[in-house]
């Protein structure tokens, strides 16, 4: 039945048959009378089987693409799909930058030696690398979060500033509107938890702007609000007058006084909304800032070695010795594998082992002498806390030996 | 309405004011998180030092002075020598095959510094302004006085520094110590031997009736002859200081042995088992007659160093 006007038009491109076209019951009534009046009008189609068929589509014009008008626009900003391929890329870049940081810092821990990477790659186990990476990285992953969350947040709510004629949204407005919550969060946490004390206070602006906490969330009335604020004030102070004063006495830490005291008081404005003639500039300048700051940031992530240092005293039992200074890839019954510091691999006889200790690295200095109730500047909350469950880290003395 | 579209113009400006402070202080922020700390660290000053690179630490220390630096049955022990083990563990040189003791004379202390025979004296070398014009000090880590020590029969005889004046009495002192200087300084005639061990051998073969040295020292002898001899308290009136002698020409090394030694106060003034402290109680300490603590030691450099993070507390 439905093939009989099907064969008639000989001279057109057949459309593909549609499952989605109407119920299986309607369809005789097509054919039989329904269907009489729009044969009518398109004579030359001879499709009137498909009563359905989607208004624009062009029946009868061969050289067009049987899809081509089918309003691309709308199919390419579906949010359902978009939101598929956004979650997509994310778990992609979620798996794949760690992986390829990894592997990337392997290269450069066995000094860029092909046969070298091979033994290191031989030997560290992924989840070893992976939670080594995390270690050293969660620092720079929290800090490129927040500062997207942050920006995003202020620009999204000056979007409706914008100049007219301007159709796209910045792109960390476009980020930080897909992005749920709870990501948000977990971002700020991250960054609370691994971040230099020191600068934890630039934390609470980025807070502010990312969440939009205006003072006027506080109390809808002002006395309130200014008491809120006032006591607010008053406990970070009380947290922070101590290194303050010690700042000051110490005289050139103007920068740390800087970074105690003015992150505070910008987070009362800091949420925006900002003027339309800034957003567009701010916005293209702190892409390329974002960008370029994680890539600065990543070198020194790279080139974070993945095994501990260590110094091995070498030497048969009542002779001399010798330190090795280096990291310890593997041990096995016979040997000892130590890649030294100064490059090159070292196969140590198990036997000749006679003392090991595991030494701190040079970038591990603390650049200031300032401490907030007894938790050094440069500690984030964790390793503070862990250095309260062992407080004294003692230096071998091997570890001063030179390389 | 105009005042409130100026009003929301000014939060607008303050918003764009704020947002480019807080960039540019997160950026100062990163800046400063890569830059060098002001303050030199500890390795840097190894490097600093003549004996960086070094295999083994040559350390002058005496043989022949109880309880401060003597040679027993092939050990070097005493309290100068826990000192010395103290600050040559400290630069990274521990256990026997990496430490060489040097046995110095008094007088020799001061030559075998100059000549580089040793890299470090640890050996009751009081602090001085004459001898630091020829060689450098770290410290003080010991602070005593001078006394005088007497065999037993003229404990009753020898009581004043007008006694020691006697020419009836041969005092005995070793050559290039402060001692000699200040009985000098008294117009006490001296003998002057190498060693204080030398005086107290001669004083128990019959040659002298005195010997007069730091506390510390004769402390020492003392100990070894607690039946023969008495220690008499004089007031000499000065306090001896004792050092670290370092090469003149390596202030990084002498600032190393100072750091090291203001490590140890620190940790005896908190409270905790200091070296300094374990050394004293291991040798000295039940032999003198008042109880000592560490001196602090003087011109201690701000270094940077890996435990500067931990707790204070």
């Amino acid at each position: 039945m439905s093939a009989a006007p099907t064969a008639t038009s000989g001279d057109g491109p057949v459309p593909p048959p549609r499952t989605s076209v109407p119920h299986g019951d309607e369809a005789p009534a097509i054919d039989g009378t329904a269907a009489a009046p729009p044969a009518v009008d398109r004579p030359a189609t001879g499709a009137e089987g498909d009563i359905a068929w989607p208004a624009g589509v062009p029946v009868a014009e061969p050289a067009d693409p049987i899809v081509a008008d089918v309003e691309p626009g709308r199919v390419r900003w579906d949010p359902a799909e978009r939101r598929a391929r956004a979650s997509q890329s994310f778990w992609t870049a979620v798996v794949g930058v760690p992986a390829i940081f990894s592997v990337l810092r392997l290269g450069v821990e066995a000094g860029g030696e092909l046969q070298t990477t091979l033994l290191l790659v031989a030997n560290v186990g992924p989840v070893n690398l992976l939670a080594g990476f995390l270690t050293t990285a969660a620092r720079l992953l929290s800090t490129g979060l927040v500062a997207v969350f942050a920006l995003g947040a202020v620009l999204a709510v000056s979007a409706d500033r914008l100049p007219p004629g301007t159709r796209r949204r910045p792109l960390f407005a476009r980020w930080a509107d897909i992005t749920p919550a709870w990501v948000v969060l977990a971002s700020f946490l991250l960054a609370l938890i691994t971040w230099p004390l020191l600068y934890l206070p630039l934390l609470l602006p980025a807070f502010v702007a990312a969440f939009q906490l205006r003072p006027a969330r506080l109390h809808e009335r002002v006395v309130p609000r200014v008491l809120l604020m006032g006591a607010l004030l008053a406990g970070y102070g009380w947290l922070m007058l101590p290194t303050m004063r010690d700042a000051m006495r110490q005289g050139d830490e103007w920068l740390v006084l800087a970074l105690i005291v003015v992150p505070p008081l910008l987070a009362l404005f800091v949420a925006g909304p900002l003027p339309g003639m800034v957003i567009r500039p701010l916005a293209s300048v702190t892409e390329v800032a974002v960008l370029a700051t994680l890539i600065w940031a990543a070198v020194p992530v790279i080139t974070t070695p993945v095994l501990p240092l260590t110094v091995t005293t070498v030497g048969p039992e009542s002779g001399p010795t010798e330190d090795v200074r280096g990291h310890v890839v593997t041990t096995d019954d016979v040997n000892m594998v130590i890649l030294q510091e100064r490059g090159g691999v070292r196969y140590v006889p198990v036997g000749l082992v006679r003392a090991q200790v595991l030494c701190p690295s040079e970038e591990e200095l603390p650049r200031h002498q300032l401490r907030i109730h007894d938790f050094h500047v440069e500690d984030s909350l964790l390793e503070g806390m862990g250095r309260r469950v062992r407080p004294v880290h003692r230096i071998d003395a091997a570890c001063r030996t030179p390389a | 309405m105009n005042s409130g579209s100026s009003q929301s113009r000014l939060r607008s400006i303050a918003s764009t004011l704020a947002v480019a402070l807080t960039l540019v202080l997160a950026a100062a922020a990163g800046c400063d998180s890569r830059k060098e700390p002001d303050l030199p660290s500890v390795q840097e000053k190894m490097r600093e030092t003549h004996i960086y690179g070094q295999s083994k630490l040559r350390i002058g220390v005496a043989t022949n002075e109880p309880l401060m630096g003597e040679l027993r049955n092939g050990q070097h022990v005493g309290f100068d020598v826990e000192i010395a083990r103290y600050v040559a563990a400290s630069l990274g040189y521990e256990g026997e095959q990496r430490l060489e003791f040097v046995s110095v004379a008094t007088e020799d202390r001061i030559p075998s510094l100059q000549g580089g025979t040793v890299d470090l004296v640890v050996s009751s070398f009081s602090m001085t302004e004459d001898r630091k014009q020829l060689v450098s000090f770290a410290g003080p880590y010991f602070v005593t006085t001078q006394e005088v020590m007497v065999p037993v029969r003229l404990k009753d005889k020898i009581r004043t520094i007008e006694d020691l004046r006697d020419p009836a009495y041969k005092v005995c002192t070793s050559g290039g110590s402060t001692t000699e200087a200040e009985l000098e300084k008294h117009q006490v005639k001296t003998f002057v031997v190498k060693d204080v061990g030398d005086c107290v051998d001669g004083i128990r073969k019959g040659r002298y009736d005195a010997v007069s040295s730091d506390e510390s020292i004769l402390a020492g002898f003392l100990a070894s002859f607690p039946k023969e001899f008495e220690i008499v308290d004089m007031p000499f009136g000065t306090s001896e200081l004792l050092g670290v002698g370092v090469p003149i020409g390596d202030p990084a090394l002498r600032d190393l042995v100072a750091f090291f030694l203001q490590k140890s106060y620190v940790q005896g003034r908190d409270g905790d088992a200091s070296p300094w402290q374990t050394a004293y109680n291991r040798t000295l300490g039940p032999w003198l007659k008042a109880e000592k603590r560490q001196p602090q030691p003087l011109e201690v450099p701000k270094l940077v160093d890996f435990d500067d993070k931990a707790p204070a507390k």
